[in-house]
């Protein structure tokens, strides 16, 4: 079908090559970034300890590559024990989980063409909450709180995705469908759960502040499966980014160009739902980082989803990390909800983003 | 450039349908039904009772003046610190109703230990609902002619049953412990008891007085006060604990010690769990009842690694003993604590 | 001179019907199109063109009949398979982010990549090269939403030439364009059509620009096929009459040799100003070029009208056969002869009223005016004014005398069009039967 291009004519005016290439290199020095504060953020907590200290303590692997203090004391060994077992786990848990919520808002924001978008859109915290309320409330688990609060955040959480699931693969099945199945949804598990919680106000009290979100929960094996789960779902998520792209341009252009639009839709939410379970299991509800992260990349870069979804990673990361450091460096001794934090220091900064190019963008038009 | 006429006349917008008269019904429902509602809960008012000579004037813990029947047979009882002292005055006949949660969860289990329930001999249909909203009828049922409450009972509730249903409401909730003490003998004035609230004070002084004694004998042998944690909670985060200023901590440090939380800046503080690993107090003291056991504590950050967890210097104890200001607080919960931390020291 | 092999069709439709709950959108509608075809689909809302489209794209099941595109039924192919068969210029695409032109472009390589493959320089090419073909290669790093609506719409259409399907399918593809950027897209696409042997299908409201453009003119109406076949062979004022609805002149485009049509108003609405159809018809006399817009605006009013003396190659000849007017005729430049003059004269008499337009008169027409006289009284007759201060009268004052005896024999003066047009509905309305001449005498 293509006549031979003769290459002087294309060569002389293509270029979009360098573009990529530049973003790319962004990416990497983004992502080296965000290196550097995961290894330097445990120095920062309810406690001071000397930060040389706690880099030999990180470098060392927690002692297990070389003796990072004097062996047999216990300041040493408190130290160790600190750093290696909870603050360590709970940088990690936070890089984890802002990723999972940032690449899924982003997902959230492509598939429904909506900038408002974000991880808990079709109700799946609402699901979560009920599953993590039930907890509080009828006591299960008590002995093994740390792995039956997350189960069941996480099953309330699928189950809602489930749900959205499967009115995503009926016959009415289009993104208005989907939306308002969503907040149906959403209305009818509130209400449930405002049930099961009037009677409760000790479960009501810990369902609140765990809905405010926290990192307390990160241990190495709690990082462990979140990594697993959060990195196979991300690195599906990440390549659909053409998909997302042609969606964005009305779900038929997008299949006249090839693209099965239910099939992919249905691949993602699915993806999504897993990835915001595992976030909202182990860390709660945090707020505002789904949503934000990806316009990050969108300002900072472009709308490119092959760009923004591995950006909202990156950048959910980046901001939750964020959020965990300033409020230990802040408040050391009062344990704040992180949620507080990012949405407070995420909101000015989102505004700030969001004047700070008037471009004729998504958000920029009426 | 038509025959029939210039161009088109424009048509006059239809007159919009009258709209008044089905406003004006309305407007006349609502004020019958609010009419209505108010007639029908007049009724419930009960009338003001006769003030009868003999009545007394008290001020209570909120500073509230209060009129107040002589030795009322009937009282509603809101708080079980309250009733505690009551039950030590010997004036249990006189409790027809005490506080509860609402039937369905937990009820009169919601507030009271099974402890207090047998000690006091309380049941289910003494219950008067405090929460989560008041049962003003459940209430009134016990025809009180006295309502005693902490301050678990909201502002807005005693208004209610002071302006409204005319029953006076006296407040309890001493700040200090030295407050107890002043119920006490509040309870002593309305009840005529006198004698038994000096009696009853004068162990509480006798108590406190041991315990002074202890603290000098420490001192001049020496010894150090061994630091303490005191929790009544735990998540993910932290321990909760009693700062500066509340009965725990005093209790605490009568029963020399010192807590860990002693400066923090919040009286019901989180200590996040490094501080309290890097602090790492000799005793642990956990709270018990209402659902918590040990093992509700166990997941607590870094509850194997402290001290006290290893050396088994961990002790749980009923809540109440902790929270309630109340002579049960001085005259039990105050000597096991010093038996825990000075095992034995003689009092 | 090898043996023609019947071509296999790019897009077979066959007895097609597509209903919605009670609607019918498509009834056994049949289509076959040859590669690199340039096909119309034209008709009017709701004929279903749109509906057609979507069945050729996969969007829409055939209930009954089948579609199929290069001998594979549409519902056979898979999602990708498709695309690599079919590609489509949506009316109007809603781009919300300004992603550089060459990105949007490269899009539409989607279906021609390897699963967990990216772009290759291949593809950047094909993107560059369709950019070119389109004439918007230097504008490949800005942002799709810096351009107009009419560049916007050739970089759809890039995108969907990057598809590299050798079938097009285009929605309306100049609804929203100015007549300019119309002109320019489907000069592109039709060329572009040529030099790729690419297969087009255009739903198209206008059907001057079909007729104009396409190989090939599709008729549907109310879901049905109504006549398929060359611009030439397909456009007709009954076609426009019978499925639109709409009363037209067919006319044919000196330079370019197709068809053209020039609707006039809706059939069937009860005609502009009452005149009911057995009503006689008007005279208009005139000639130089004066009757030309009294004709069609009294055309416009629904008389019926007829016209003479004039000449051959006059303005108002041409105007009055582009409107079907019977006229009186003679040849160019001689004086109106005796056969003309009689048939002047019958349809002077025919007519319900005359109409005398401000026309130049000399030595060739000033026969017009002698003819008038008998008439003038027993038929209403309206002379316009002529304006003042431009001379008129050729013959030496004759005109200006016979004018003069035709105002005084009962000959009425207008000023002006609008007033011509109430005085001739006052006739009507005082003798609105056809009466004869001395019974109608009416108000003078």
């Amino acid at each position: 079908m293509t006549e031979g291009v003769p290459g002087s004519a294309a060569g002389a005016l293509s270029v979009p090559g360098t573009r990529s290439r530049r973003r790319a290199l962004w990416g990497l020095l983004l992502g080296v970034a965000l290196a550097f504060a995961i290894l330097f953020s445990p120095i920062i907590g309810s406690v001071a300890f000397d930060p040389w200290l706690v880099l030999r303590i990180v470098f060392s692997g927690g002692g297990a590559l070389f003796a990072p203090c004097t062996a047999g004391t216990v300041s040493c060994h408190i130290a160790k024990v600190i750093v290696w077992q909870e603050r360590v786990p709970e940088v990690l848990l936070a890089v984890i989980a802002g990723a999972a919520l940032g690449i899924s808002g982003g997902t959230l924001q492509g598939i429904f063409r909506n900038p408002l978008a974000d991880p808990y859109l079709l109700g799946i915290s609402t699901g979560g909450t009920l599953g993590a309320s039930l907890v509080f409330v009828y006591g299960i688990g008590e002995t093994d709180a740390n792995l039956v609060l997350p189960l069941f955040a996480f099953l309330g959480c699928t189950a809602t995705g489930g749900v959205i699931l499967l009115a995503a693969r009926g016959r009415y099945g289009s993104v208005e469908t989907l939306l308002l199945t969503g907040v149906a949804l959403n209305a009818l598990l509130s209400s449930i759960l405002t049930i099961v919680l009037l009677y409760n106000p000790i479960a009501s009290l810990q369902v609140d502040f765990w809905l405010l979100g926290g990192l307390g929960s990160a241990t190495w094996q709690v990082d462990g499966v979140a990594f697993g789960v959060i990195l196979a779902v991300g690195a599906i998520l990440a390549i659909h980014g053409r998909e997302l792209n042609l969606m964005q341009l009305g779900n038929d252009v997008a299949q006249s160009a090839g693209v099965d639009v239910r099939r992919v839709r249905e691949r993602l939410l699915l993806l999504t739902a897993l990835a915001t379970g595992t976030a909202v299991a182990f860390t709660g509800i945090i707020g505002f980082v789904g949503l934000a992260a990806p316009h990050v990349v969108r300002r900072l870069s472009s709308s490119n989803y092959r760009t923004v979804l591995p950006g909202a990673a990156i950048a959910g990361a980046a901001l939750l990390l964020c959020a965990r450091d300033v409020a230990l460096w802040w408040l050391p001794l009062t344990p704040l909800p992180i949620g507080i934090f990012t949405s407070a220091g995420g909101a000015p900064f989102f505004l700030y983003l969001l004047y700070r190019r008037r471009r004729a963008t998504t958000m920029g038009g009426l | 450039m038509s025959l029939n006429g210039g161009p088109g006349t424009p048509t006059r917008p239809q007159a919009k349908p009258a709209r008044t008269i089905p406003v004006a019904l309305f407007v006349i429902a609502l004020i019958v039904v609010a009419g209505a509602a108010v007639a029908v809960t007049s009724v419930l008012y009960t009338p003001k009772p006769a003030s009868t000579p003999g009545d007394l004037t008290v001020t209570d813990d909120l500073g509230r003046t209060v009129q107040v029947p002589r030795d009322p047979a009937r009282v509603v009882v809101l708080g079980p610190s309250i009733v505690d002292s009551m039950y030590r005055l010997g004036l249990r006949s006189h409790i027809v109703g005490v506080d509860c949660y609402a039937a369905a969860f937990g009820g009169l289990t919601a507030d009271y230990s099974s402890d207090q329930i047998a000690l006091w001999n309380l049941s289910q249909s003494m219950c008067v609902q405090t929460e989560p909203t008041f049962d003003f009828e459940a209430m009134i049922n016990e025809t009180p002619a006295l309502v005693l409450a902490t301050t678990i009972v909201s502002v807005s509730a005693v208004e209610m049953i002071s302006s409204t249903y005319n029953i006076p409401v006296v407040m309890l909730q001493p700040a200090t412990l030295g407050g107890i003490e002043v119920d006490v003998s509040l309870l002593g004035t309305i009840f005529g008891l006198d004698s038994n609230a000096t009696a009853i004070n004068q162990q509480l002084q006798v108590e406190l007085g041991e315990a002074t004694t202890v603290a000098t004998n420490l001192t001049n042998s020496g010894a150090t006060f061994p630091t303490v944690l005191v929790t009544y909670s735990t998540d993910s985060n932290g321990y909760w604990t009693f700062g500066p200023g509340t009965f725990g901590e005093s209790l605490i440090e009568l029963a020399d010690a010192t807590n860990i939380a002693s400066n923090s800046t919040l009286p019901y503080p989180e200590l996040p769990g490094e501080v309290v690993l890097v602090d790492n107090p000799t005793f642990v003291i956990y709270g018990l009842g209402f659902g918590l056991n040990l093992a509700s504590y166990q997941s607590a950050p870094f509850w194997s690694e402290l001290n006290a967890t290893q050396n088994g210097h961990l002790y749980g104890m009923d809540s109440n003993y902790l929270t309630e200001p109340d002579p049960t607080m001085i005259l039990e919960g105050l000597p096991e604590l010093i038996a825990l931390f000075h095992p034995g020291v003689t009092l | 001179m090898s043996t023609p092999d019947r071509v296999a069709p790019a897009v077979s439709v066959e007895h097609l019907t597509v209903r919605f709950d009670t609607r019918v959108a498509l009834h056994d509608v049949s289509l076959e199109v040859r590669p690199g075809e340039f096909v119309a689909l034209a008709g009017p809302n709701g004929s279903g063109k749109t509906s057609l489209l979507r069945v050729l794209l996969g969007f829409l099941p055939p209930d009954e009949g089948s579609a199929s595109l290069f001998g594979t039924p549409v519902s056979d192919l898979s999602v990708r398979e498709r695309a690599r068969r079919v590609a489509w210029v949506p009316q109007e695409e809603l781009v919300r982010d300004d992603i550089p032109i060459f990105e949007y472009v490269l899009y539409g390589r989607y279906s021609r990549l390897e699963p967990f493959g990216g772009e290759s320089d291949e593809d950047r090419d094909i993107a560059m090269q369709v950019l070119t073909d389109v004439g918007l290669a230097d504008r490949a790093e800005d942002g799709i939403l810096s351009i107009s609506g009419g560049e916007r719409q050739r970089a759809t259409l890039a995108r969907a030439l990057a598809q590299d399907s050798p079938i097009l399918l285009l929605d309306e593809p100049t609804s929203h364009l100015d007549i300019g950027h119309q002109l320019d897209l489907l000069d592109r696409v039709r060329r572009l059509s040529h030099s790729r042997n690419v297969t087009v299908i255009a739903a198209m409201h206008d059907l001057n620009l079909a007729a104009r453009y396409a190989d090939r003119i599709f008729v549907l109406s109310r879901g049905r096929a109504y006549v398929d076949g060359p611009p030439t062979a397909v456009l007709s004022e009954d076609l426009l009459g019978r499925v639109w609805g709409v009363a037209a002149d067919l006319r044919k485009d000196p330079r370019s040799g197709t068809p053209y049509l020039v609707p006039h108003h809706l059939i069937g609405q009860p005609r502009p100003s009452g005149i009911p159809p057995e009503w006689g018809p008007v005279h208009v006399v005139g000639g130089g070029g004066a009757a030309s817009r009294y004709l069609r605006a009294l055309t416009d009013q629904g008389f019926r009208l007829t016209t003479g003396a004039l000449h051959l190659l006059d303005s108002d000849t041409e105007a009055a056969e582009a409107l079907g007017i019977p006229a009186a005729v003679e040849v160019p430049f001689a004086p109106l002869g005796d056969e003309v003059r009689a048939a002047h004269r019958r349809l002077l008499a025919a007519a319900r009223a005359i109409v005398v337009t401000p026309f130049l008169v000399g030595p060739s027409n000033v026969a017009n005016l002698e003819d008038l006289a008998p008439f003038v009284r027993t038929t209403p007759t309206f002379l316009l004014t002529r304006p003042p201060g431009v001379a008129w009268d050729f013959t030496g004052g004759r005109a200006t005398d016979l004018e003069g005896q035709l105002r005084r024999e009962g000959g009425r003066t207008v000023p002006g069009l609008e007033l011509l047009l109430g005085a001739l509905g006052s006739v009507l309305e005082t003798a609105p039967n056809r009466g004869s001449d001395s019974a109608s005498t009416a108000a003078g």
